[in-house]
């Protein structure tokens, strides 16, 4: 329990912040985050009791179908809204993700629903995400992998010409020699497993479930 | 409505963030009016009977056009219509469009619910990816021997050069200005050169490769349709509209498809439907389409024979065709792969509720189109064969008959059975399946028969 802060008091504050990404509203989740800060709640566990339960639910619902993807990138939205304010109260060294994903669609490619729902599904799985949109040249994955220190690079293609720009994404980092770093998970329409193999991927993400699976498995073994 | 008109609302629009748009304007306006038209799926009619729902569900989307309008990512601004421009815009949609040459001309023309006219049978891979020039022939050959065949719509290469294709590079310009020299030479090679190319063309994802490959020189005429794909939701940016601009100045009519996910920005079965049917209008003033070939999917099994989305499809045709005249043929996608009844059945299924509720086809993207060669001239053959064949029949019989269909493959629709690539089940030089895929075909038609539908002889 948060020092000064009465345990009613602290169920309130949390079920508050979990209430704000159940009901997708960005607006609740920033108050709800003031609130605790103001009421002297751990920040740590404002995220890990309130603020990640409440989005893997979001995460599980969405999975089975039972919410679609607005409401998983409006509960993403609400979690984003909470968290800027409570990670910058937390001591650094006190590991609160499982680790940085840096996301995107590959260059020339504007599709984004597939990246946007593996973005928002690592999100609700306890990653940081670091997402770059659409048309995302090589080195800009891994200049921000780089800077962000992320453990994975998830490339998502779309089309058949597209698909090429993952395999320059590993080439890339093999040229930079910081392949090692960061591993590459590969998604998307045309995308297989042969393919993730072909390329020297670190694997497939053959939909949001398995994607997640995946990244589990990868910030294990980095 | 012409392109001058839209460049200018996408100039001077209500300026917004991608973001904003898709989650807080187009999204929660799908349910408002899903909610205020009451309109509900039915799980127990895939196919459903009642003209009253799709007489709302076209009205909801004319209001959910007028209020949301479309999007501009490259002006980061909303193109509005008035309810009057949209009207105007559905009134003088083409009521026909006369595509081909020679012995192979002839009109394309919006069908009603119920048509005994058989369905335009667009035939192809649905953008499907072949990796050589060998399986483009083979596969293009194959299309453009079916005897129901009315349109060609050629697999996307994935190789020029022994070198993989990259977006907006010359290897993208010239895969796309070879997709369309072979797609003619090889309908050529089988005596239907005039058969038109309706897909312009999948290799050519970028305007620049797109407007080098429209060049007359590469065979491709104003005879031939144009395609151009819109983003969901109800997106466009310069590289489109810049596809547009060439198309019309080519002075072939152009198609917009669009694949609306099931699961996606729409939300469920019903938000789907009404996405698809407004994408049909948006279509005819943004992209100055002339036909639209919408391909809703569903966001888990990236087909469209699941129990949803033929009642997305048939709810579709249902609104589109019985409350206009215009242009709509769907694309569906299986989930299971070649030589396989899943197959089979599925593209049964999703043909039927196209063609029974009033739109085309354009068939079919097989396997999910995830993989290379993974297709053959069979698939869309069978599809245009139970095309002609439930053409005039009655929307409660075809939903009679979509159920027992669903019944064969429902359950497997998760894990699917991917089949066999192209030369493992299709004689190229004999230009018909083997043996083993002929087997299969002839146990599918073998169940078809015994559930009232009677295709064509053996291939």
């Amino acid at each position: 329990m948060s020092k000064g802060v009465k345990m009613a008091d602290e169920k309130k504050l949390m079920k508050a912040l979990a209430d704000a990404i159940l009901s997708y509203d960005s607006a609740a989740a920033e108050a709800a985050a003031k609130e605790a800060i103001k009421r002297g709640l751990d920040p740590l566990e404002a995220i890990e009791k309130g603020l990640s339960p409440a989005i893997e639910e979001v995460g599980k619902k969405f999975e089975k179908m039972e919410i679609y993807l607005p409401e998983l990138m409006l509960a993403a939205d609400a979690m984003r809204s909470s968290m800027s304010l409570l990670l910058p109260l937390i001591p650094k060294g006190k590991a609160l993700s499982k680790g940085t994903v840096v996301i995107g669609t590959v260059q020339g490619d504007i599709h984004e629903i597939g990246k946007n729902i593996v973005s928002n599904m690592l999100m609700a799985n306890g990653f940081e995400v670091v997402d770059l949109g659409v048309d995302v040249k090589t080195s800009a994955f891994v200049d921000e992998a780089r800077k962000s220190n992320a453990k994975i690079i998830g490339a998502s293609a779309l089309m058949s010409s597209t698909i090429g720009s993952q395999k320059d994404i590993v080439d890339y980092l093999t040229s930079m020699k910081v392949r090692k770093k960061h591993a590459v998970m590969v998604g998307g329409g045309p995308t297989t497993g042969e393919w993730s193999k072909e390329i020297g991927a670190d694997g497939w993400g053959e939909d949001a479930a398995t994607t997640v699976k995946l990244a589990n498995r990868l910030v294990k073994r980095k | 409505m012409q392109i001058l008109d839209v460049m200018e609302k996408a100039l001077e629009g209500t300026p917004m963030s991608e973001t904003d748009y898709q989650l807080r304007r187009f999204a929660p306006k799908v349910q408002e009016k899903v909610k205020e038209y009451g309109i509900k799926y039915d799980p127990k009619h895939p196919i459903p009977d009642d003209g009253s729902l799709a007489d709302d569900m076209f009205e909801a989307a004319i209001e959910l056009l007028a209020e949301v309008g479309a999007y501009c990512t490259s002006t980061a601004r909303v193109i509005s219509y008035s309810e009057h421009e949209i009207r105007r815009a559905i009134a003088e949609a083409p009521e026909e469009i006369e595509l081909g040459e020679g012995r192979d001309r002839r009109k394309l023309r919006g069908r009603k619910v119920g048509d005994k006219t058989p369905p335009w049978c667009l035939l192809g891979t649905g953008g499907g990816a072949c990796s050589s020039d060998k399986s483009f022939i083979t596969l293009v050959e194959g299309y453009a021997e079916i005897p129901e065949t009315n349109g060609i719509t050629t697999p996307a290469l994935t190789r020029v050069g022994g070198m993989r294709i990259r977006p907006a590079s010359p290897l993208e310009v010239l895969g796309a200005q070879r997709n369309a020299v072979l797609a003619r030479e090889t309908c050529n090679r089988v005596g239907r050169e005039g058969i038109p190319i309706m897909n312009s063309l999948s290799t050519a994802e970028s305007d620049i490769a797109f407007a080098a490959a429209m060049h007359p020189k590469f065979g491709m005429r104003r005879s031939d349709a144009y395609m151009i794909c819109c983003m969901d939701p109800m997106k466009v940016d310069f590289a489109r509209l810049n596809k547009v601009t060439t198309a019309l100045s080519l002075g072939g009519p152009i198609s917009m498809c669009y694949g609306p996910l099931l699961g996606g920005y729409a939300g469920g079965a019903e938000g789907t439907a009404l996405s698809n049917i407004v994408h049909h209008m948006m279509g005819l003033l943004t992209y100055q389409a002339s036909w639209l070939l919408p391909f809703p999917l569903h966001l888990r099994y990236v087909s469209s024979s699941c129990r949803e989305l033929l009642w997305v499809i048939s709810t579709t045709g249902q609104a589109v065709s019985r409350n206009s005249h215009i242009i709509s043929l769907n694309l569906n996608y299986t989930s299971a792969g070649p030589c396989t009844t899943m197959c089979l059945f599925e593209t049964t299924a999703s043909v039927t509720a196209a063609v029974t509720s009033g739109m085309s086809i354009e068939s079919v993207g097989v396997a999910s189109n995830r993989y290379e060669d993974r297709t053959t001239p069979v698939e869309p053959r069978i599809s245009a064969e139970v095309g002609h064949a439930v053409a005039g029949m009655k929307l409660s019989e075809a939903n009679a008959l979509a159920n027992k269909l669903l019944a064969k493959y429902e359950s497997k629709l998760s894990s699917p059975p991917l089949g066999k690539g192209l030369f493992e089940c299709w004689d190229a030089d004999r230009r018909r399946p083997t043996r083993e895929y002929r087997n299969v075909i002839r146990s599918y038609k073998r169940s078809m028969a015994g559930l009232g539908v009677k295709l064509g002889e053996e291939l």
